[in-house]
């Protein structure tokens, strides 16, 4: 072995695992017989040794116990922090299912029993108009305050006349242009102008008549 | 030995990814001394290496999927992140270290040294380790970290080779110039230490 050969691999040859048993030996009978290459050798043990005492100081060092508080705190922000927002979201979306469950059905038991009233007076009709006459007078007068309130209402143009049980009357407020919509005709100078309308609407949903009052 | 100590680390980390956070502070404690150390040894500062490891296993939190057992171990995966901080931090700041800038450093080599020395240690031999760490510390990144590795760590060249990710030859060729570099280092600064001590024992004499 050479001194450069010993410089590269010789010195450190004990702990090169890579190195075979043949080029240990030419180490360590190169180092017997070449002492610039001894010394180099012996002044690394040296280091190593001191080298040793840096390793073993700091062998037992830890991070210090406010790393791992901060961690765990992290931790608990990461990972607790978003479920509890998920399970008030959870909590607030179930509750609303819930009202717009309960409108729904107290809009439909309402409405039900309007329709049940409805049919009952109809059913009614042919009864009342053999009793009293002063009684037939009094129901007259009713079904003559109902027509004239939808006489009022003009029918939209393409809408043919049909019963009106069941329709309902819809107060909205609307810009006189969107009366166009409707198939009505329509002041352009005015288009933008709001107005009032009562619109009677079918048992479709589709508005059927319109009324402007003064 | 208990059940938890000898729960796999994928296992535990997959219970930590669920929010279980006793999984997650075993598995920082089974690993944060060996990467603080490394850490500490690389930079020299305890308040630098405190924070890599903070900084490595929030890395670890925010995304415990990274880790891909199948890769290597979760050790091997989170020095690889330490690594790449340590190296990130020494680039940041590449500056040689002298003993005495280290002095006059808040977190300095021997404030550092102060919170592990213990009493039986005589000050001489703290004195030489402080000479050996300035002179670790003085060395380029990856010739220091050769030397931490194999030399502080006790890792075989097999071991750093797999932990830097290179070949074995470029570990014994990185060692053997640290070696060189670190024993002229160190003579330089033991002729440095000479020289500042003798005035202070000529006044003494006088």
């Amino acid at each position: 072995m050479t001194c450069n050969e010993f410089e590269e691999t010789g010195w450190n040859a004990e702990r090169d695992a890579s190195l075979t048993e043949a080029q240990r030996a030419a180490a360590a009978s190169h180092a017997t017989s070449c002492s610039r290459c001894a010394a180099l050798r012996d002044s690394w043990e040296a280091t190593r040794l001191e080298l040793r005492s840096l390793a073993e100081v700091t062998a037992t060092l830890d991070a210090p116990a406010r790393v791992e508080m901060r961690l765990r705190r992290q931790f608990r922000t990461q990972y607790h922090a978003p479920k509890v927002r998920r399970r008030t979201a959870v909590v607030a979306a179930w509750g609303l299912a819930a009202a717009a469950v309960l409108v729904g059905a107290m809009s439909w038991v309402k409405w039900h029993s309007n329709h049940e009233n409805n049919v009952a007076l109809k059913a009614n009709e042919p009864a009342s108009n053999q009793g009293s006459p002063g009684q037939n007078a009094a129901d007259d007068s009713q079904i003559l305050v109902a027509d004239n309130e939808l006489n009022d209402f003009t029918l939209l143009p393409g809408v043919l006349p049909a019963e009106t049980d069941g329709s309902a009357i819809l107060s909205v407020r609307l810009q006189r242009g969107a009366l166009g919509a409707l198939g009505l005709p329509v002041n352009e100078d005015r288009a933008s102008e709001w107005i009032q309308v009562d619109l009677l609407v079918g048992n479709d949903g589709l508005p059927q008549a319109v009324r402007l009052p003064e | 030995m208990s059940i938890a100590d000898q729960e796999r680390d994928d296992v535990l980390l997959r219970r930590a990814g669920k929010g279980d956070e006793e999984a997650f502070t075993l598995l920082y404690r089974r690993h944060q001394a060996a990467l603080y150390r490394f850490a500490l040894r690389m930079s020299g500062n305890a308040w630098t290496a405190e924070e890599i490891v903070q900084d490595v296993f929030m890395t670890l939190m925010r995304d415990p999927k990274k880790f891909d057992p199948e890769r290597g171990t979760l050790g091997a995966f989170l020095y690889g992140i330490t690594r790449n901080r340590v190296l990130k931090h020494l680039e940041r700041s590449p500056r040689e270290i002298s003993l005495d800038e280290r002095k006059e450093d808040g977190a300095s080599l021997e404030a550092t040294l102060q919170d592990f020395v213990t009493p039986a240690t005589v000050a001489e031999k703290r004195e030489l380790i402080e000479l050996v760490w300035a002179a670790v510390l003085g060395l380029p990144a990856e010739f220091r970290e050769t030397v931490v590795l194999c030399e502080l760590e006790e890792l075989s060249y097999e071991e750093a080779a797999a932990m830097i990710g290179c070949p074995i030859g470029t570990i014994r060729s990185r060692l053997y110039r640290g070696r060189a570099l670190l024993m002229a280092r160190l003579e330089i600064l033991r002729n440095a230490t000479k020289r500042a001590s003798l005035p202070r024992q000529a006044g003494v004499g006088k």
